[in-house]
């Protein structure tokens, strides 16, 4: 039962090949031509995968990422697809079919982008910040909550208590104004050394806030650029960076 | 730094770009949860260990039903255009609506054509406003309180008759130059610095034809006579002075005019400090004005933050009123303006009234009592 093709990413290249059986599920990958392009693919059944299974869809997801990493190596600049793209075919018509006509619609597009991607890598990078040493610092240079919290002390325990919400309200306000201070100053500071660059959503990570979620698209030797800009912030005592790459240009297509 | 890719965290960060983003196509061809979501679902329940299958099959249900409503809602989001029309700029932004009793923001996409500027509402398929190029007059930016926020940036579009309408995009500025561009293109170019004309916010259907408001005030409080078993109260809303001679109050809760008064009918208009609640003590400046319908007094009471310049406006009017209106003496029939003949008497027989009479006897028997 074989009606879908598993498709892995668009390769700048005709060569048709096989890859083996490093597919998902060790599927063999192979390209088909299109005009100078070529997709990378496995034939599959038309049921997407799923599965509850945390050790299966892990395996999968590193599976797919190997075949597009084997094909980014092979053939240099690639357009990756997300996970579970499967072309299906219609009454009478193959997916193969299908896909060719694809390719050939969007063939303009898929030629713009890929000579955007030519010889650059997607890198993440992920700043986290500690709140504690923020808002120690802030306690300690702020006049207004300065003199709030001597203030405290010499109030009743109610009253006391409202200065305390006051206190928590004004120093939650200064801890936003001066993460967006930083959060400019860090985008311009990355954005001087990178091609393109994506804001993605933060999110909690082992407790530790994260200040900010950034794509980047570079040219892969210029990685040693923004690696020394990125020290720069990882040694400030209140923020830690994480670093990762390069990967396939997800994010910038 | 070097960047590094095996770590458990990278993991994360790998997953997200996988299932999250790559190149998605956007075609029948592929199953129809090329999409992402609803394997990205899948597939993170089974990572995040949630794999309740109460909340996959939630999850899984709302996702049909949002991609069900998307689809269905794609189908008549675009404007029709006329033969030749073509779409330049699209924006979201908000238009002043008001007609009759309903004023609003309405908001929607404005698109920006060769032959017109539309405001587009897709959900109900409905064209909100609409001007050809041809009739923009003038555009004019001014900033504005938005309710109680900030101040915004407000584009006054000028049409045919001076009418004004309010329209508010997020680049408001940028809006501007291009519909400029676009007339410009037209061969139209809009006079700079063009005046903002006289135009009222709210409701203006109580003015007749070429009626004009010169005097304004948006919170006026008006005692509110007594009716049935209501008693008299306090109600805000706008005072109105017109050019036809008229001073109307539009009541604010019912979004009405209740007081029409034609100036002709004022006789005269005093100021008091009065209680204008029945709860605490303050007083406040309050306006009468005492005027007759039908040869009986009524009076009528305002109080505002403006009410000593209403004041002013009013009595300068009332005065000029009985500067222009002449009057017989009362002993030779000479014509002569009313306030002469009452303030200085007849300068044909030398009538004086007894008022001013009473005055000047009053006067000098006071002055005789302090020489004696």
């Amino acid at each position: 039962m074989v009606e879908g093709i598993y498709l892995y990413c668009i390769v700048d290249s005709n060569k048709k090949i096989s890859f083996g059986n490093i597919g998902l599920d060790n599927n063999e990958v192979y390209t088909i031509p299109y005009k100078d392009l070529g997709a990378v693919i496995h034939k599959c059944s038309t049921e997407p995968y799923k599965s509850e299974d945390k050790e299966k869809v892990k395996s999968w997801i590193i599976a797919h990422e190997k075949v597009i990493e084997n094909a980014w190596e092979r053939f240099g600049t690639i357009i990756p697809l997300g996970f579970d793209t499967i072309i299906i075919g219609e009454e009478e018509r193959e997916p193969e079919e299908n896909m060719q006509s694809w390719l050939k619609n969007d063939y303009e597009n898929l030629k713009n982008k890929l000579s955007k991607l030519e010889g650059k890598a997607e890198f993440g990078i992920q700043i986290f910040w500690d709140i504690k040493i923020i808002s120690e610092r802030i306690i300690d240079t702020d006049k207004e909550i300065k003199k709030l919290s001597d203030e405290i002390k010499t109030k009743s325990k109610g009253l006391a208590y409202m200065y305390k919400q006051k206190l928590e309200n004004i120093l939650k306000k200064e801890i936003e104004k001066e993460t967006d201070r930083y959060f400019k100053d860090f985008y311009d500071r990355v954005k001087s050394c990178v091609d393109e660059i994506k804001v993605d959503r933060t999110k909690k990570e082992e407790e530790k806030p994260m200040l900010m979620n950034l794509s980047c698209l570079l040219a892969k030797e210029k990685s040693k650029t923004l690696g020394g800009e990125l020290d720069k912030i990882d040694q400030m005592p209140e923020f830690s960076v994480r670093f990762t790459g390069p990967w396939p240009p997800y994010s910038f297509v | 730094m070097e960047p590094t890719r095996n770590t458990h965290a990278t993991l994360v960060d790998l997953l997200d770009r996988i299932l999250d983003k790559g190149l998605v196509i956007n075609a029948d061809i592929i199953i129809s949860v090329a999409g992402i979501p609803l394997i990205g679902v899948n597939l993170r329940a089974a990572l995040a260990g949630m794999e309740t299958m109460l909340k996959y099959g939630v999850m899984q249900a709302w996702d049909e039903k949002t991609r069900i409503w998307e689809r269905e809602h794609r189908k008549r989001q675009e404007v029709s255009l006329l033969n030749e029309e073509e779409v330049s700029l699209k924006i979201y932004g908000s238009y002043y609506y008001s007609k009759g009793i309903y004023t609003a923001w309405r908001s929607g996409y404005f698109y920006l054509t060769n032959k017109r500027l539309i405001l587009w509402n897709g959900d109900f398929n409905e064209i909100i406003f609409q001007i050809s190029l041809e009739k923009i007059k003038g555009l004019i930016i001014r900033s504005e309180k938005y309710f109680i926020k900030e101040d915004r940036e407000i584009l006054y579009l000028i049409g045919q008759d001076d009418k004004v309408e309010r329209i508010h995009t997020i680049k408001t500025g940028e809006f501007k130059e291009k519909i400029e561009q676009n007339l410009k293109v037209k061969g139209i170019f809009l006079k700079e610095n063009y005046v903002l004309p006289e135009f009222e916010e709210g409701p203006i259907d109580f003015l007749t034809e070429g009626e004009k408001v010169t005097h304004r005030e948006k919170k006026v409080w008006y005692l509110l006579p007594a009716q049935g078993i209501l008693k008299e109260t306090w109600r805000p809303g706008h005072l109105y002075l017109t050019n036809k001679r008229r001073l109307c109050w539009w009541n604010y809760f019912e979004r009405k005019l209740v007081f029409d008064l034609p100036l002709d009918r004022i006789i005269g208009v005093t100021v008091e400090m009065r209680k204008t609640s029945e709860f605490g003590s303050n007083r406040e400046k309050v306006l009468d004005i005492i005027y007759q319908v039908n040869s009986t007094r009524r009076i009528a009471s305002f109080s505002g933050k403006q009410i000593d310049e209403w004041v002013q406006v009013l009595r300068g009017i009332i005065s000029d009123q009985r500067d222009e209106e002449i009057e017989t003496c009362p002993q030779c029939g000479k014509t002569a303006p009313q306030k002469e003949l009452l303030e200085k008497g007849c300068s044909n027989c030398g009538w004086i009234s007894p008022r001013i009479k009473q005055k000047t006897e009053g006067r000098k028997q006071r002055a005789e009592k302090t020489t004696a």
